[in-house]
């Protein structure tokens, strides 16, 4: 794995580091060499995550193609993750490890630095409301996951179609739902459907199979305050983020900005991919100043990302989880195989299910496998980037404690 | 071990009875004898009685005997049969109990088909279709009524959290059937907003719906209805939802007046009663299969439990300032407090390793904030230098301050240990720890009261530079004295401080002020007294120099005057020691002054030259010295008048 041998490195960096510290006077040059190493990081490790996703989430969900890790799947959001946890080690040990903590409070830094663990906050609150949404994508599996259990029994009966297409259209509705409007905690949470066992016939309870659904899957998104929006969040992440000019961009100034950069970015994306509470207006995304040579790679797969969000705004499909997209791609094609059902099924016909359903499973699979550690991973950034802050802001409070100690 | 945990009304069914062999197996064992007929099946509606109960065991003889050929028009008339339950059922509330057997039935016989289909039968295949059409129509019908019942029935939960507590100790004392089996079954509630027999439907459907492999649906509605429960729950409790963003930005004085009270009594009631209540009922409606109900049990109390954390970790954040500390700690507290009740909840699995960590990740950056908000007090006290001294040598507001916020801090003691044994960071290379303070090396002493002992020690030093402002040295010594007083009482007042402090720091401190006491009376009285000494005033042949006398009384009464006049408005609010400090001066001055009187008085003439030189009897002292340190200025002119 790249990560971690990237880890690897950067840990014996810092060991190298600390035996510095003493002479950390007149060491400019070290830093100057740090700083380019950073740089250099963050860009390799981002063209890595672009050179793996070569093939647009949708292409690749419209194949049976099994490339597990192309853009925006859930091996690929682990790696993201992955990424942006070495990037965030990195910079701390630039930041903070063998520094004169007076450096870091210095203008423009005095700034920069309480404006980046702002956003950290921020970020913080995306990765609640991405951990939601990883419950609600869990739930769709689930669905998908009752309509293979049904298409694999043999022989295929009415009983079995009927199964299938009930959890489908379920899940159909819940995605819908999602993409229509994400602020389903704010509106709406009212059960318009009402499951009258006394008062409604079989095929009023049908009817309201989609209300269900979405009733069911609003409930998904408990966590997040009303009105919180994931939109909004991430730009006001970025709303005051200014690549450094002139002077200011020696220093610590650039590293804090190309942390910024991969905070707001990373988050941009895990909001794009998974169903959060409220993503309108996510197309409009940050700009990251096309010269900067370590940012191009983030600004690749920006770019792509952007362009599959249009899609997806423009078609109404939902979130831009491949996973998610698999599933609605071959829930659709499922249910249109159901409402068309006769019994006995053509063996010709059951061929080419057999194969919908076997790709269903194998993404079913990779969900089972995947959504869990990515909760877990998620969690693990919001616990890291705590840390930080709380490491960073004692760095501060130094400063603060030695400036204001009376001479007595 | 199938009904143990839920009595039935009546005695349970065979087909009941055997539903887990079914369910394992996906077989039914050959030996099994044909359930019989039931009793509670056909109810007294049913026109052809006989003709049903015929049908049914014909199905139980070709779902217990593999070799049985299925005779179509059985099987057929039985599905018939059961449509048109299913159908009725859709319409009206009618004989359910009765259809939950029949279900059992078709599943069985869908099992037994399947397991050994004979494809070259012409009909074998189409009869399956029929079997499997109909199981998943009354599935479906099944699903919507579990999910009705777990929805309709929470509507009904008691709305204060008081019922819940005791329906909740009813259970728990009593365990079992006794308290199911109570006087008014039907109104009791067993699980909150589920009556009994609710309950025991619930448990029917889920049980009936799992053996004929609906296990996924099952959960899912489950899961899904009591999803919505506990976030109603949450919200009855008053917990609000806040992001962490927001919490930074809000006025501390709502969090801590509303919100963070709120997440107290939400995480307590959460963690004694609710999560309880949510696995007696998981294991109640799931008492078949205890792995379901646990892993259903873990997943809703996980998502309750990581959304108090993260509102934890969001106070934890907060800019820190003093005032925080005591919500800080409340809400440390309570974690700890709650970390017990919930293992003995949790199924040891990965989730409950998961909340473990999760837990005390929170419980660490609330007791590292508290550490912070604590330490930040040496701070503030070292901030503290102005330059303008309190009027009258009176208590230092930061004195103040300081002792009273110790003091309540102090009323945290045993959270505070174990916070600051717990989570201090022991980093011996904080460069910038060394700031001149005396460190204490006592091993035995706790890391808290070392701390504690820095910032009283802090404050003596501070103080110590307060009092160098005043330009009377008397004032000054009046200062320390006050300030040293109010920190003295203050501690002897707090049990817990005067515990971390000790017994010999109290004694230290008493004759430091002692120290005081005495450099006062020297600095202000000594100078007095020397007007009223002999030397001087003796001439030869036991002759007085009248003049030295005059000059001696004027200079006395202008001293004590002056000393009247300055004093006075000096504070000690202390009564105590504003009556000990009275009394050692009235006991330096006042015999002294009789004694000279006595001496000399009579060496002035009678009348105009006493009353000129002679301006106080002894008793006139007193009082005057009585109004020393009242804080008002006097002037001794006024009040003769």
């Amino acid at each position: 794995m790249r990560a971690t041998e990237n880890q690897g490195s950067f840990l014996n960096r810092i060991s190298i580091r600390r035996n510095q510290v003493v002479s950390m006077e007149g060491n400019h040059e070290q830093e100057l060499d740090d700083l380019e190493i950073f740089q250099k990081h963050v860009a390799d490790r981002f063209s890595n995550l672009l050179s793996s996703s070569s093939s647009s989430p949708e292409e690749s969900a419209a194949t049976a193609a099994t490339s597990s890790d192309s853009l925006l799947s859930i091996a690929w959001l682990r790696k993201l993750l992955d990424t942006f946890l070495c990037c965030e080690a990195e910079f701390k040990a630039l930041l903070i490890i063998g520094r004169e903590p007076s450096q870091v409070s210095k203008p423009p830094l005095d700034r920069l630095v309480p404006e980046l663990l702002d956003r950290v906050v921020k970020a913080l609150d995306v990765c609640n409301a991405v951990t939601h949404g990883v419950d609600a994508v869990r739930h769709c599996q689930k669905l998908a996951e009752i309509a293979v259990s049904a298409l694999g029994q043999r022989p295929i009966g009415d009983g079995q179609v009927r199964r299938a297409k009930k959890a489908l259209n379920s899940l159909i509705a819940a995605m819908a739902i999602e993409d229509r409007d994400g602020s389903a905690g704010s509106k709406g949470t009212e059960r318009a459907w009402s499951f009258g066992r006394r008062g409604s016939s079989a095929a009023g309870a049908s009817g309201s199979n989609k209300d269900q659904a979405t009733a069911q899957f609003r409930s998904m998104w408990w966590g997040m305050a009303k009105g919180w929006s994931a939109a909004k969040q991430v730009q006001a992440m970025s709303a005051n983020l200014v690549a450094p000019r002139g002077n200011e961009s020696s220093g610590l100034a650039h590293p804090v900005y190309i942390m910024s950069t991969v905070v707001v970015f990373v988050m941009w994306a895990l909001v794009a991919a998974i169903p959060c509470q409220e993503r309108t207006g996510l197309a409009t995304h940050f700009q990251v100043p096309r010269q900067l040579g370590w940012a191009q790679p983030i600004i690749g797969l920006q770019d792509k990302i952007a362009e599959e969000w249009k899609k997806k705004e423009k078609k109404g499909t939902a979130g831009l989880l491949e996973e998610m997209q698999r599933l609605e791609r071959l829930g659709q094609s499922l249910v249109e195989f159901a409402d068309s059902f006769r019994f006995p099924a053509e063996a010709e016909k059951l061929e080419e299910v057999a194969a919908q359903v076997a790709e269903l499973a194998e993404t079913c699979r990779r969900m089972e496998e995947g959504l869990v550690p990515l909760q877990q991973q998620i969690r693990e950034v919001f616990h890291k980037v705590v840390r930080t802050r709380t490491e960073v802001l004692e760095v501060l409070d130094q400063v603060g404690k030695v400036s204001s100690t009376p001479t007595m | 071990m199938e009904n143990n945990d839920i009595p039935e009304e009546k005695s349970s069914s065979a087909g009941d009875a055997k539903t887990e062999v079914g369910l394992e197996e996906a077989t039914v064992p050959e030996e099994t004898p044909p359930p019989p007929p039931s009793q509670v099946d056909d109810n007294h509606e049913d026109p052809d009685k006989s003709d049903l109960n015929k049908i049914y065991e014909e199905i139980d003889r070709i779902v217990t005997n593999d070799n049985a050929a299925p005779a179509e028009s059985v099987v057929d008339e039985f599905l018939d049969v059961i449509e048109e339950k299913i159908a009725k059922l859709e319409k009206e509330d009618h004989d359910r109990h009765a259809f939950l057997e029949s279900v059992t039935r078709v599943s069985k016989l869908y099992m037994s088909i399947v397991k050994d289909p004979k494809p070259e039968e012409i009909g074998t295949a189409s009869i399956i279709n029929r079997i499997g059409s109909v199981q998943q129509r009354a599935m479906a019908y099944l699903e919507e009524e579990f999910r009705s019942l777990l929805e309709d029935s929470k509507t009904t939960v008691d709305d204060t959290s008081d019922n819940i507590i005791n329906d909740q100790n009813s259970i728990s004392d009593g365990g079992d059937d006794n308290n199911y089996n109570n006087n008014n079954s039907d109104e009791t509630t067993i699980f909150p907003g589920y009556p009994r027999d609710v309950v025991l439907r619930m448990n029917k459907i889920a049980k009936e719906m799992i053996f004929g492999g609906y296990e996924s649906e099952c959960c899912e509605v489950y899961m899904i209805a009591r999803r919505n429960a506990l976030e109603e729950i949450l919200q009855r409790l008053g917990f609000e939802k806040i992001s962490v963003d927001d919490i930074q930005k809000t006025h501390w004085e709502s969090l801590e007046r509303e919100i963070a009270p709120a997440w107290i009594k939400t995480f307590r009631q959460c963690a004694t009663v609710h999560f309880a209540d949510e696995r007696i009922l998981a294991e109640a409606v799931f008492s078949d299969h205890p792995s379901i109900a646990a892993s259903l049990f873990s997943n809703l109390a996980r998502g309750v439990v990581i959304q108090l954390l993260d509102f934890a970790q969001g106070i934890a954040m907060s800019k820190r300032s003093a005032e925080k500390l005591f919500k800080t700690l409340d809400m440390y507290e309570t974690l700890c407090d709650m970390v017990p009740k919930m293992d003995g909840l949790f199924p040891a699995d990965e989730c409950s390793a998961e909340l473990k960590t999760e837990t005390s990740l929170a419980l660490s950056r609330l007791g590292e904030a508290a550490i912070c908000i604590f330490c930040d007090l040496e701070n503030s006290i070292k901030a503290d230098n102005g330059r303008t001294p309190v009027p009258g040598g009176a208590v230092h507001p930061l004195t103040r301050y300081t002792m009273n916020y110790l003091k309540y801090a102090c009323e945290y003691k045993d959270t505070l240990e174990q916070v600051f044994k717990e989570h201090s960071r022991t980093d011996g290379d904080d460069p910038y720890e060394n700031d001149g303070v005396s460190e204490n090396p006592n091993d035995l002493q706790s890391p808290f009261s070392v701390q504690l002992m820095r910032v009283m020690d802090l404050l003596d030093c501070n103080l110590e530079g307060k009092s160098k402002l005043y330009k009377d040295v008397a004032l000054s010594s009046i200062f320390m004295m006050n300030n040293g007083r109010y920190i003295l009482q203050k501690i002897k007042t707090s049990m817990e401080i005067n515990c971390l402090m000790g017994d010999t720091w109290c004694r230290r401190r008493s004759s430091e002020l002692r120290q005081f006491h005495k450099n006062y009376q020297r600095e202000t009285w000594s100078k007095l007294l020397g007007c009223l000494g002999h030397e001087g005033l003796n001439v030869v042949n036991g002759k007085v120099a009248k003049p030295v006398l005059k000059e001696r009384f004027k200079s006395f009464n202008a001293m004590f005057e002056e000393i009247h006049r300055t004093q006075s408005s000096w504070v000690v609010s202390d009564e105590q020691m504003q009556s000990e400090l009275r009394v050692s001066i009235t006991a330096v001055v006042i015999p002294a002054y009789r004694a000279f009187l006595g001496r000399y008085s009579q060496y002035l003439d009678a009348g105009r030259q006493t009353e000129k030189y002679i301006k106080f009897q002894p008793e006139d002292l007193e009082t005057y010295i009585d109004e020393l340190f009242e804080g008002n200025p006097l002037s001794m002119v006024r009040r003769k008048q």
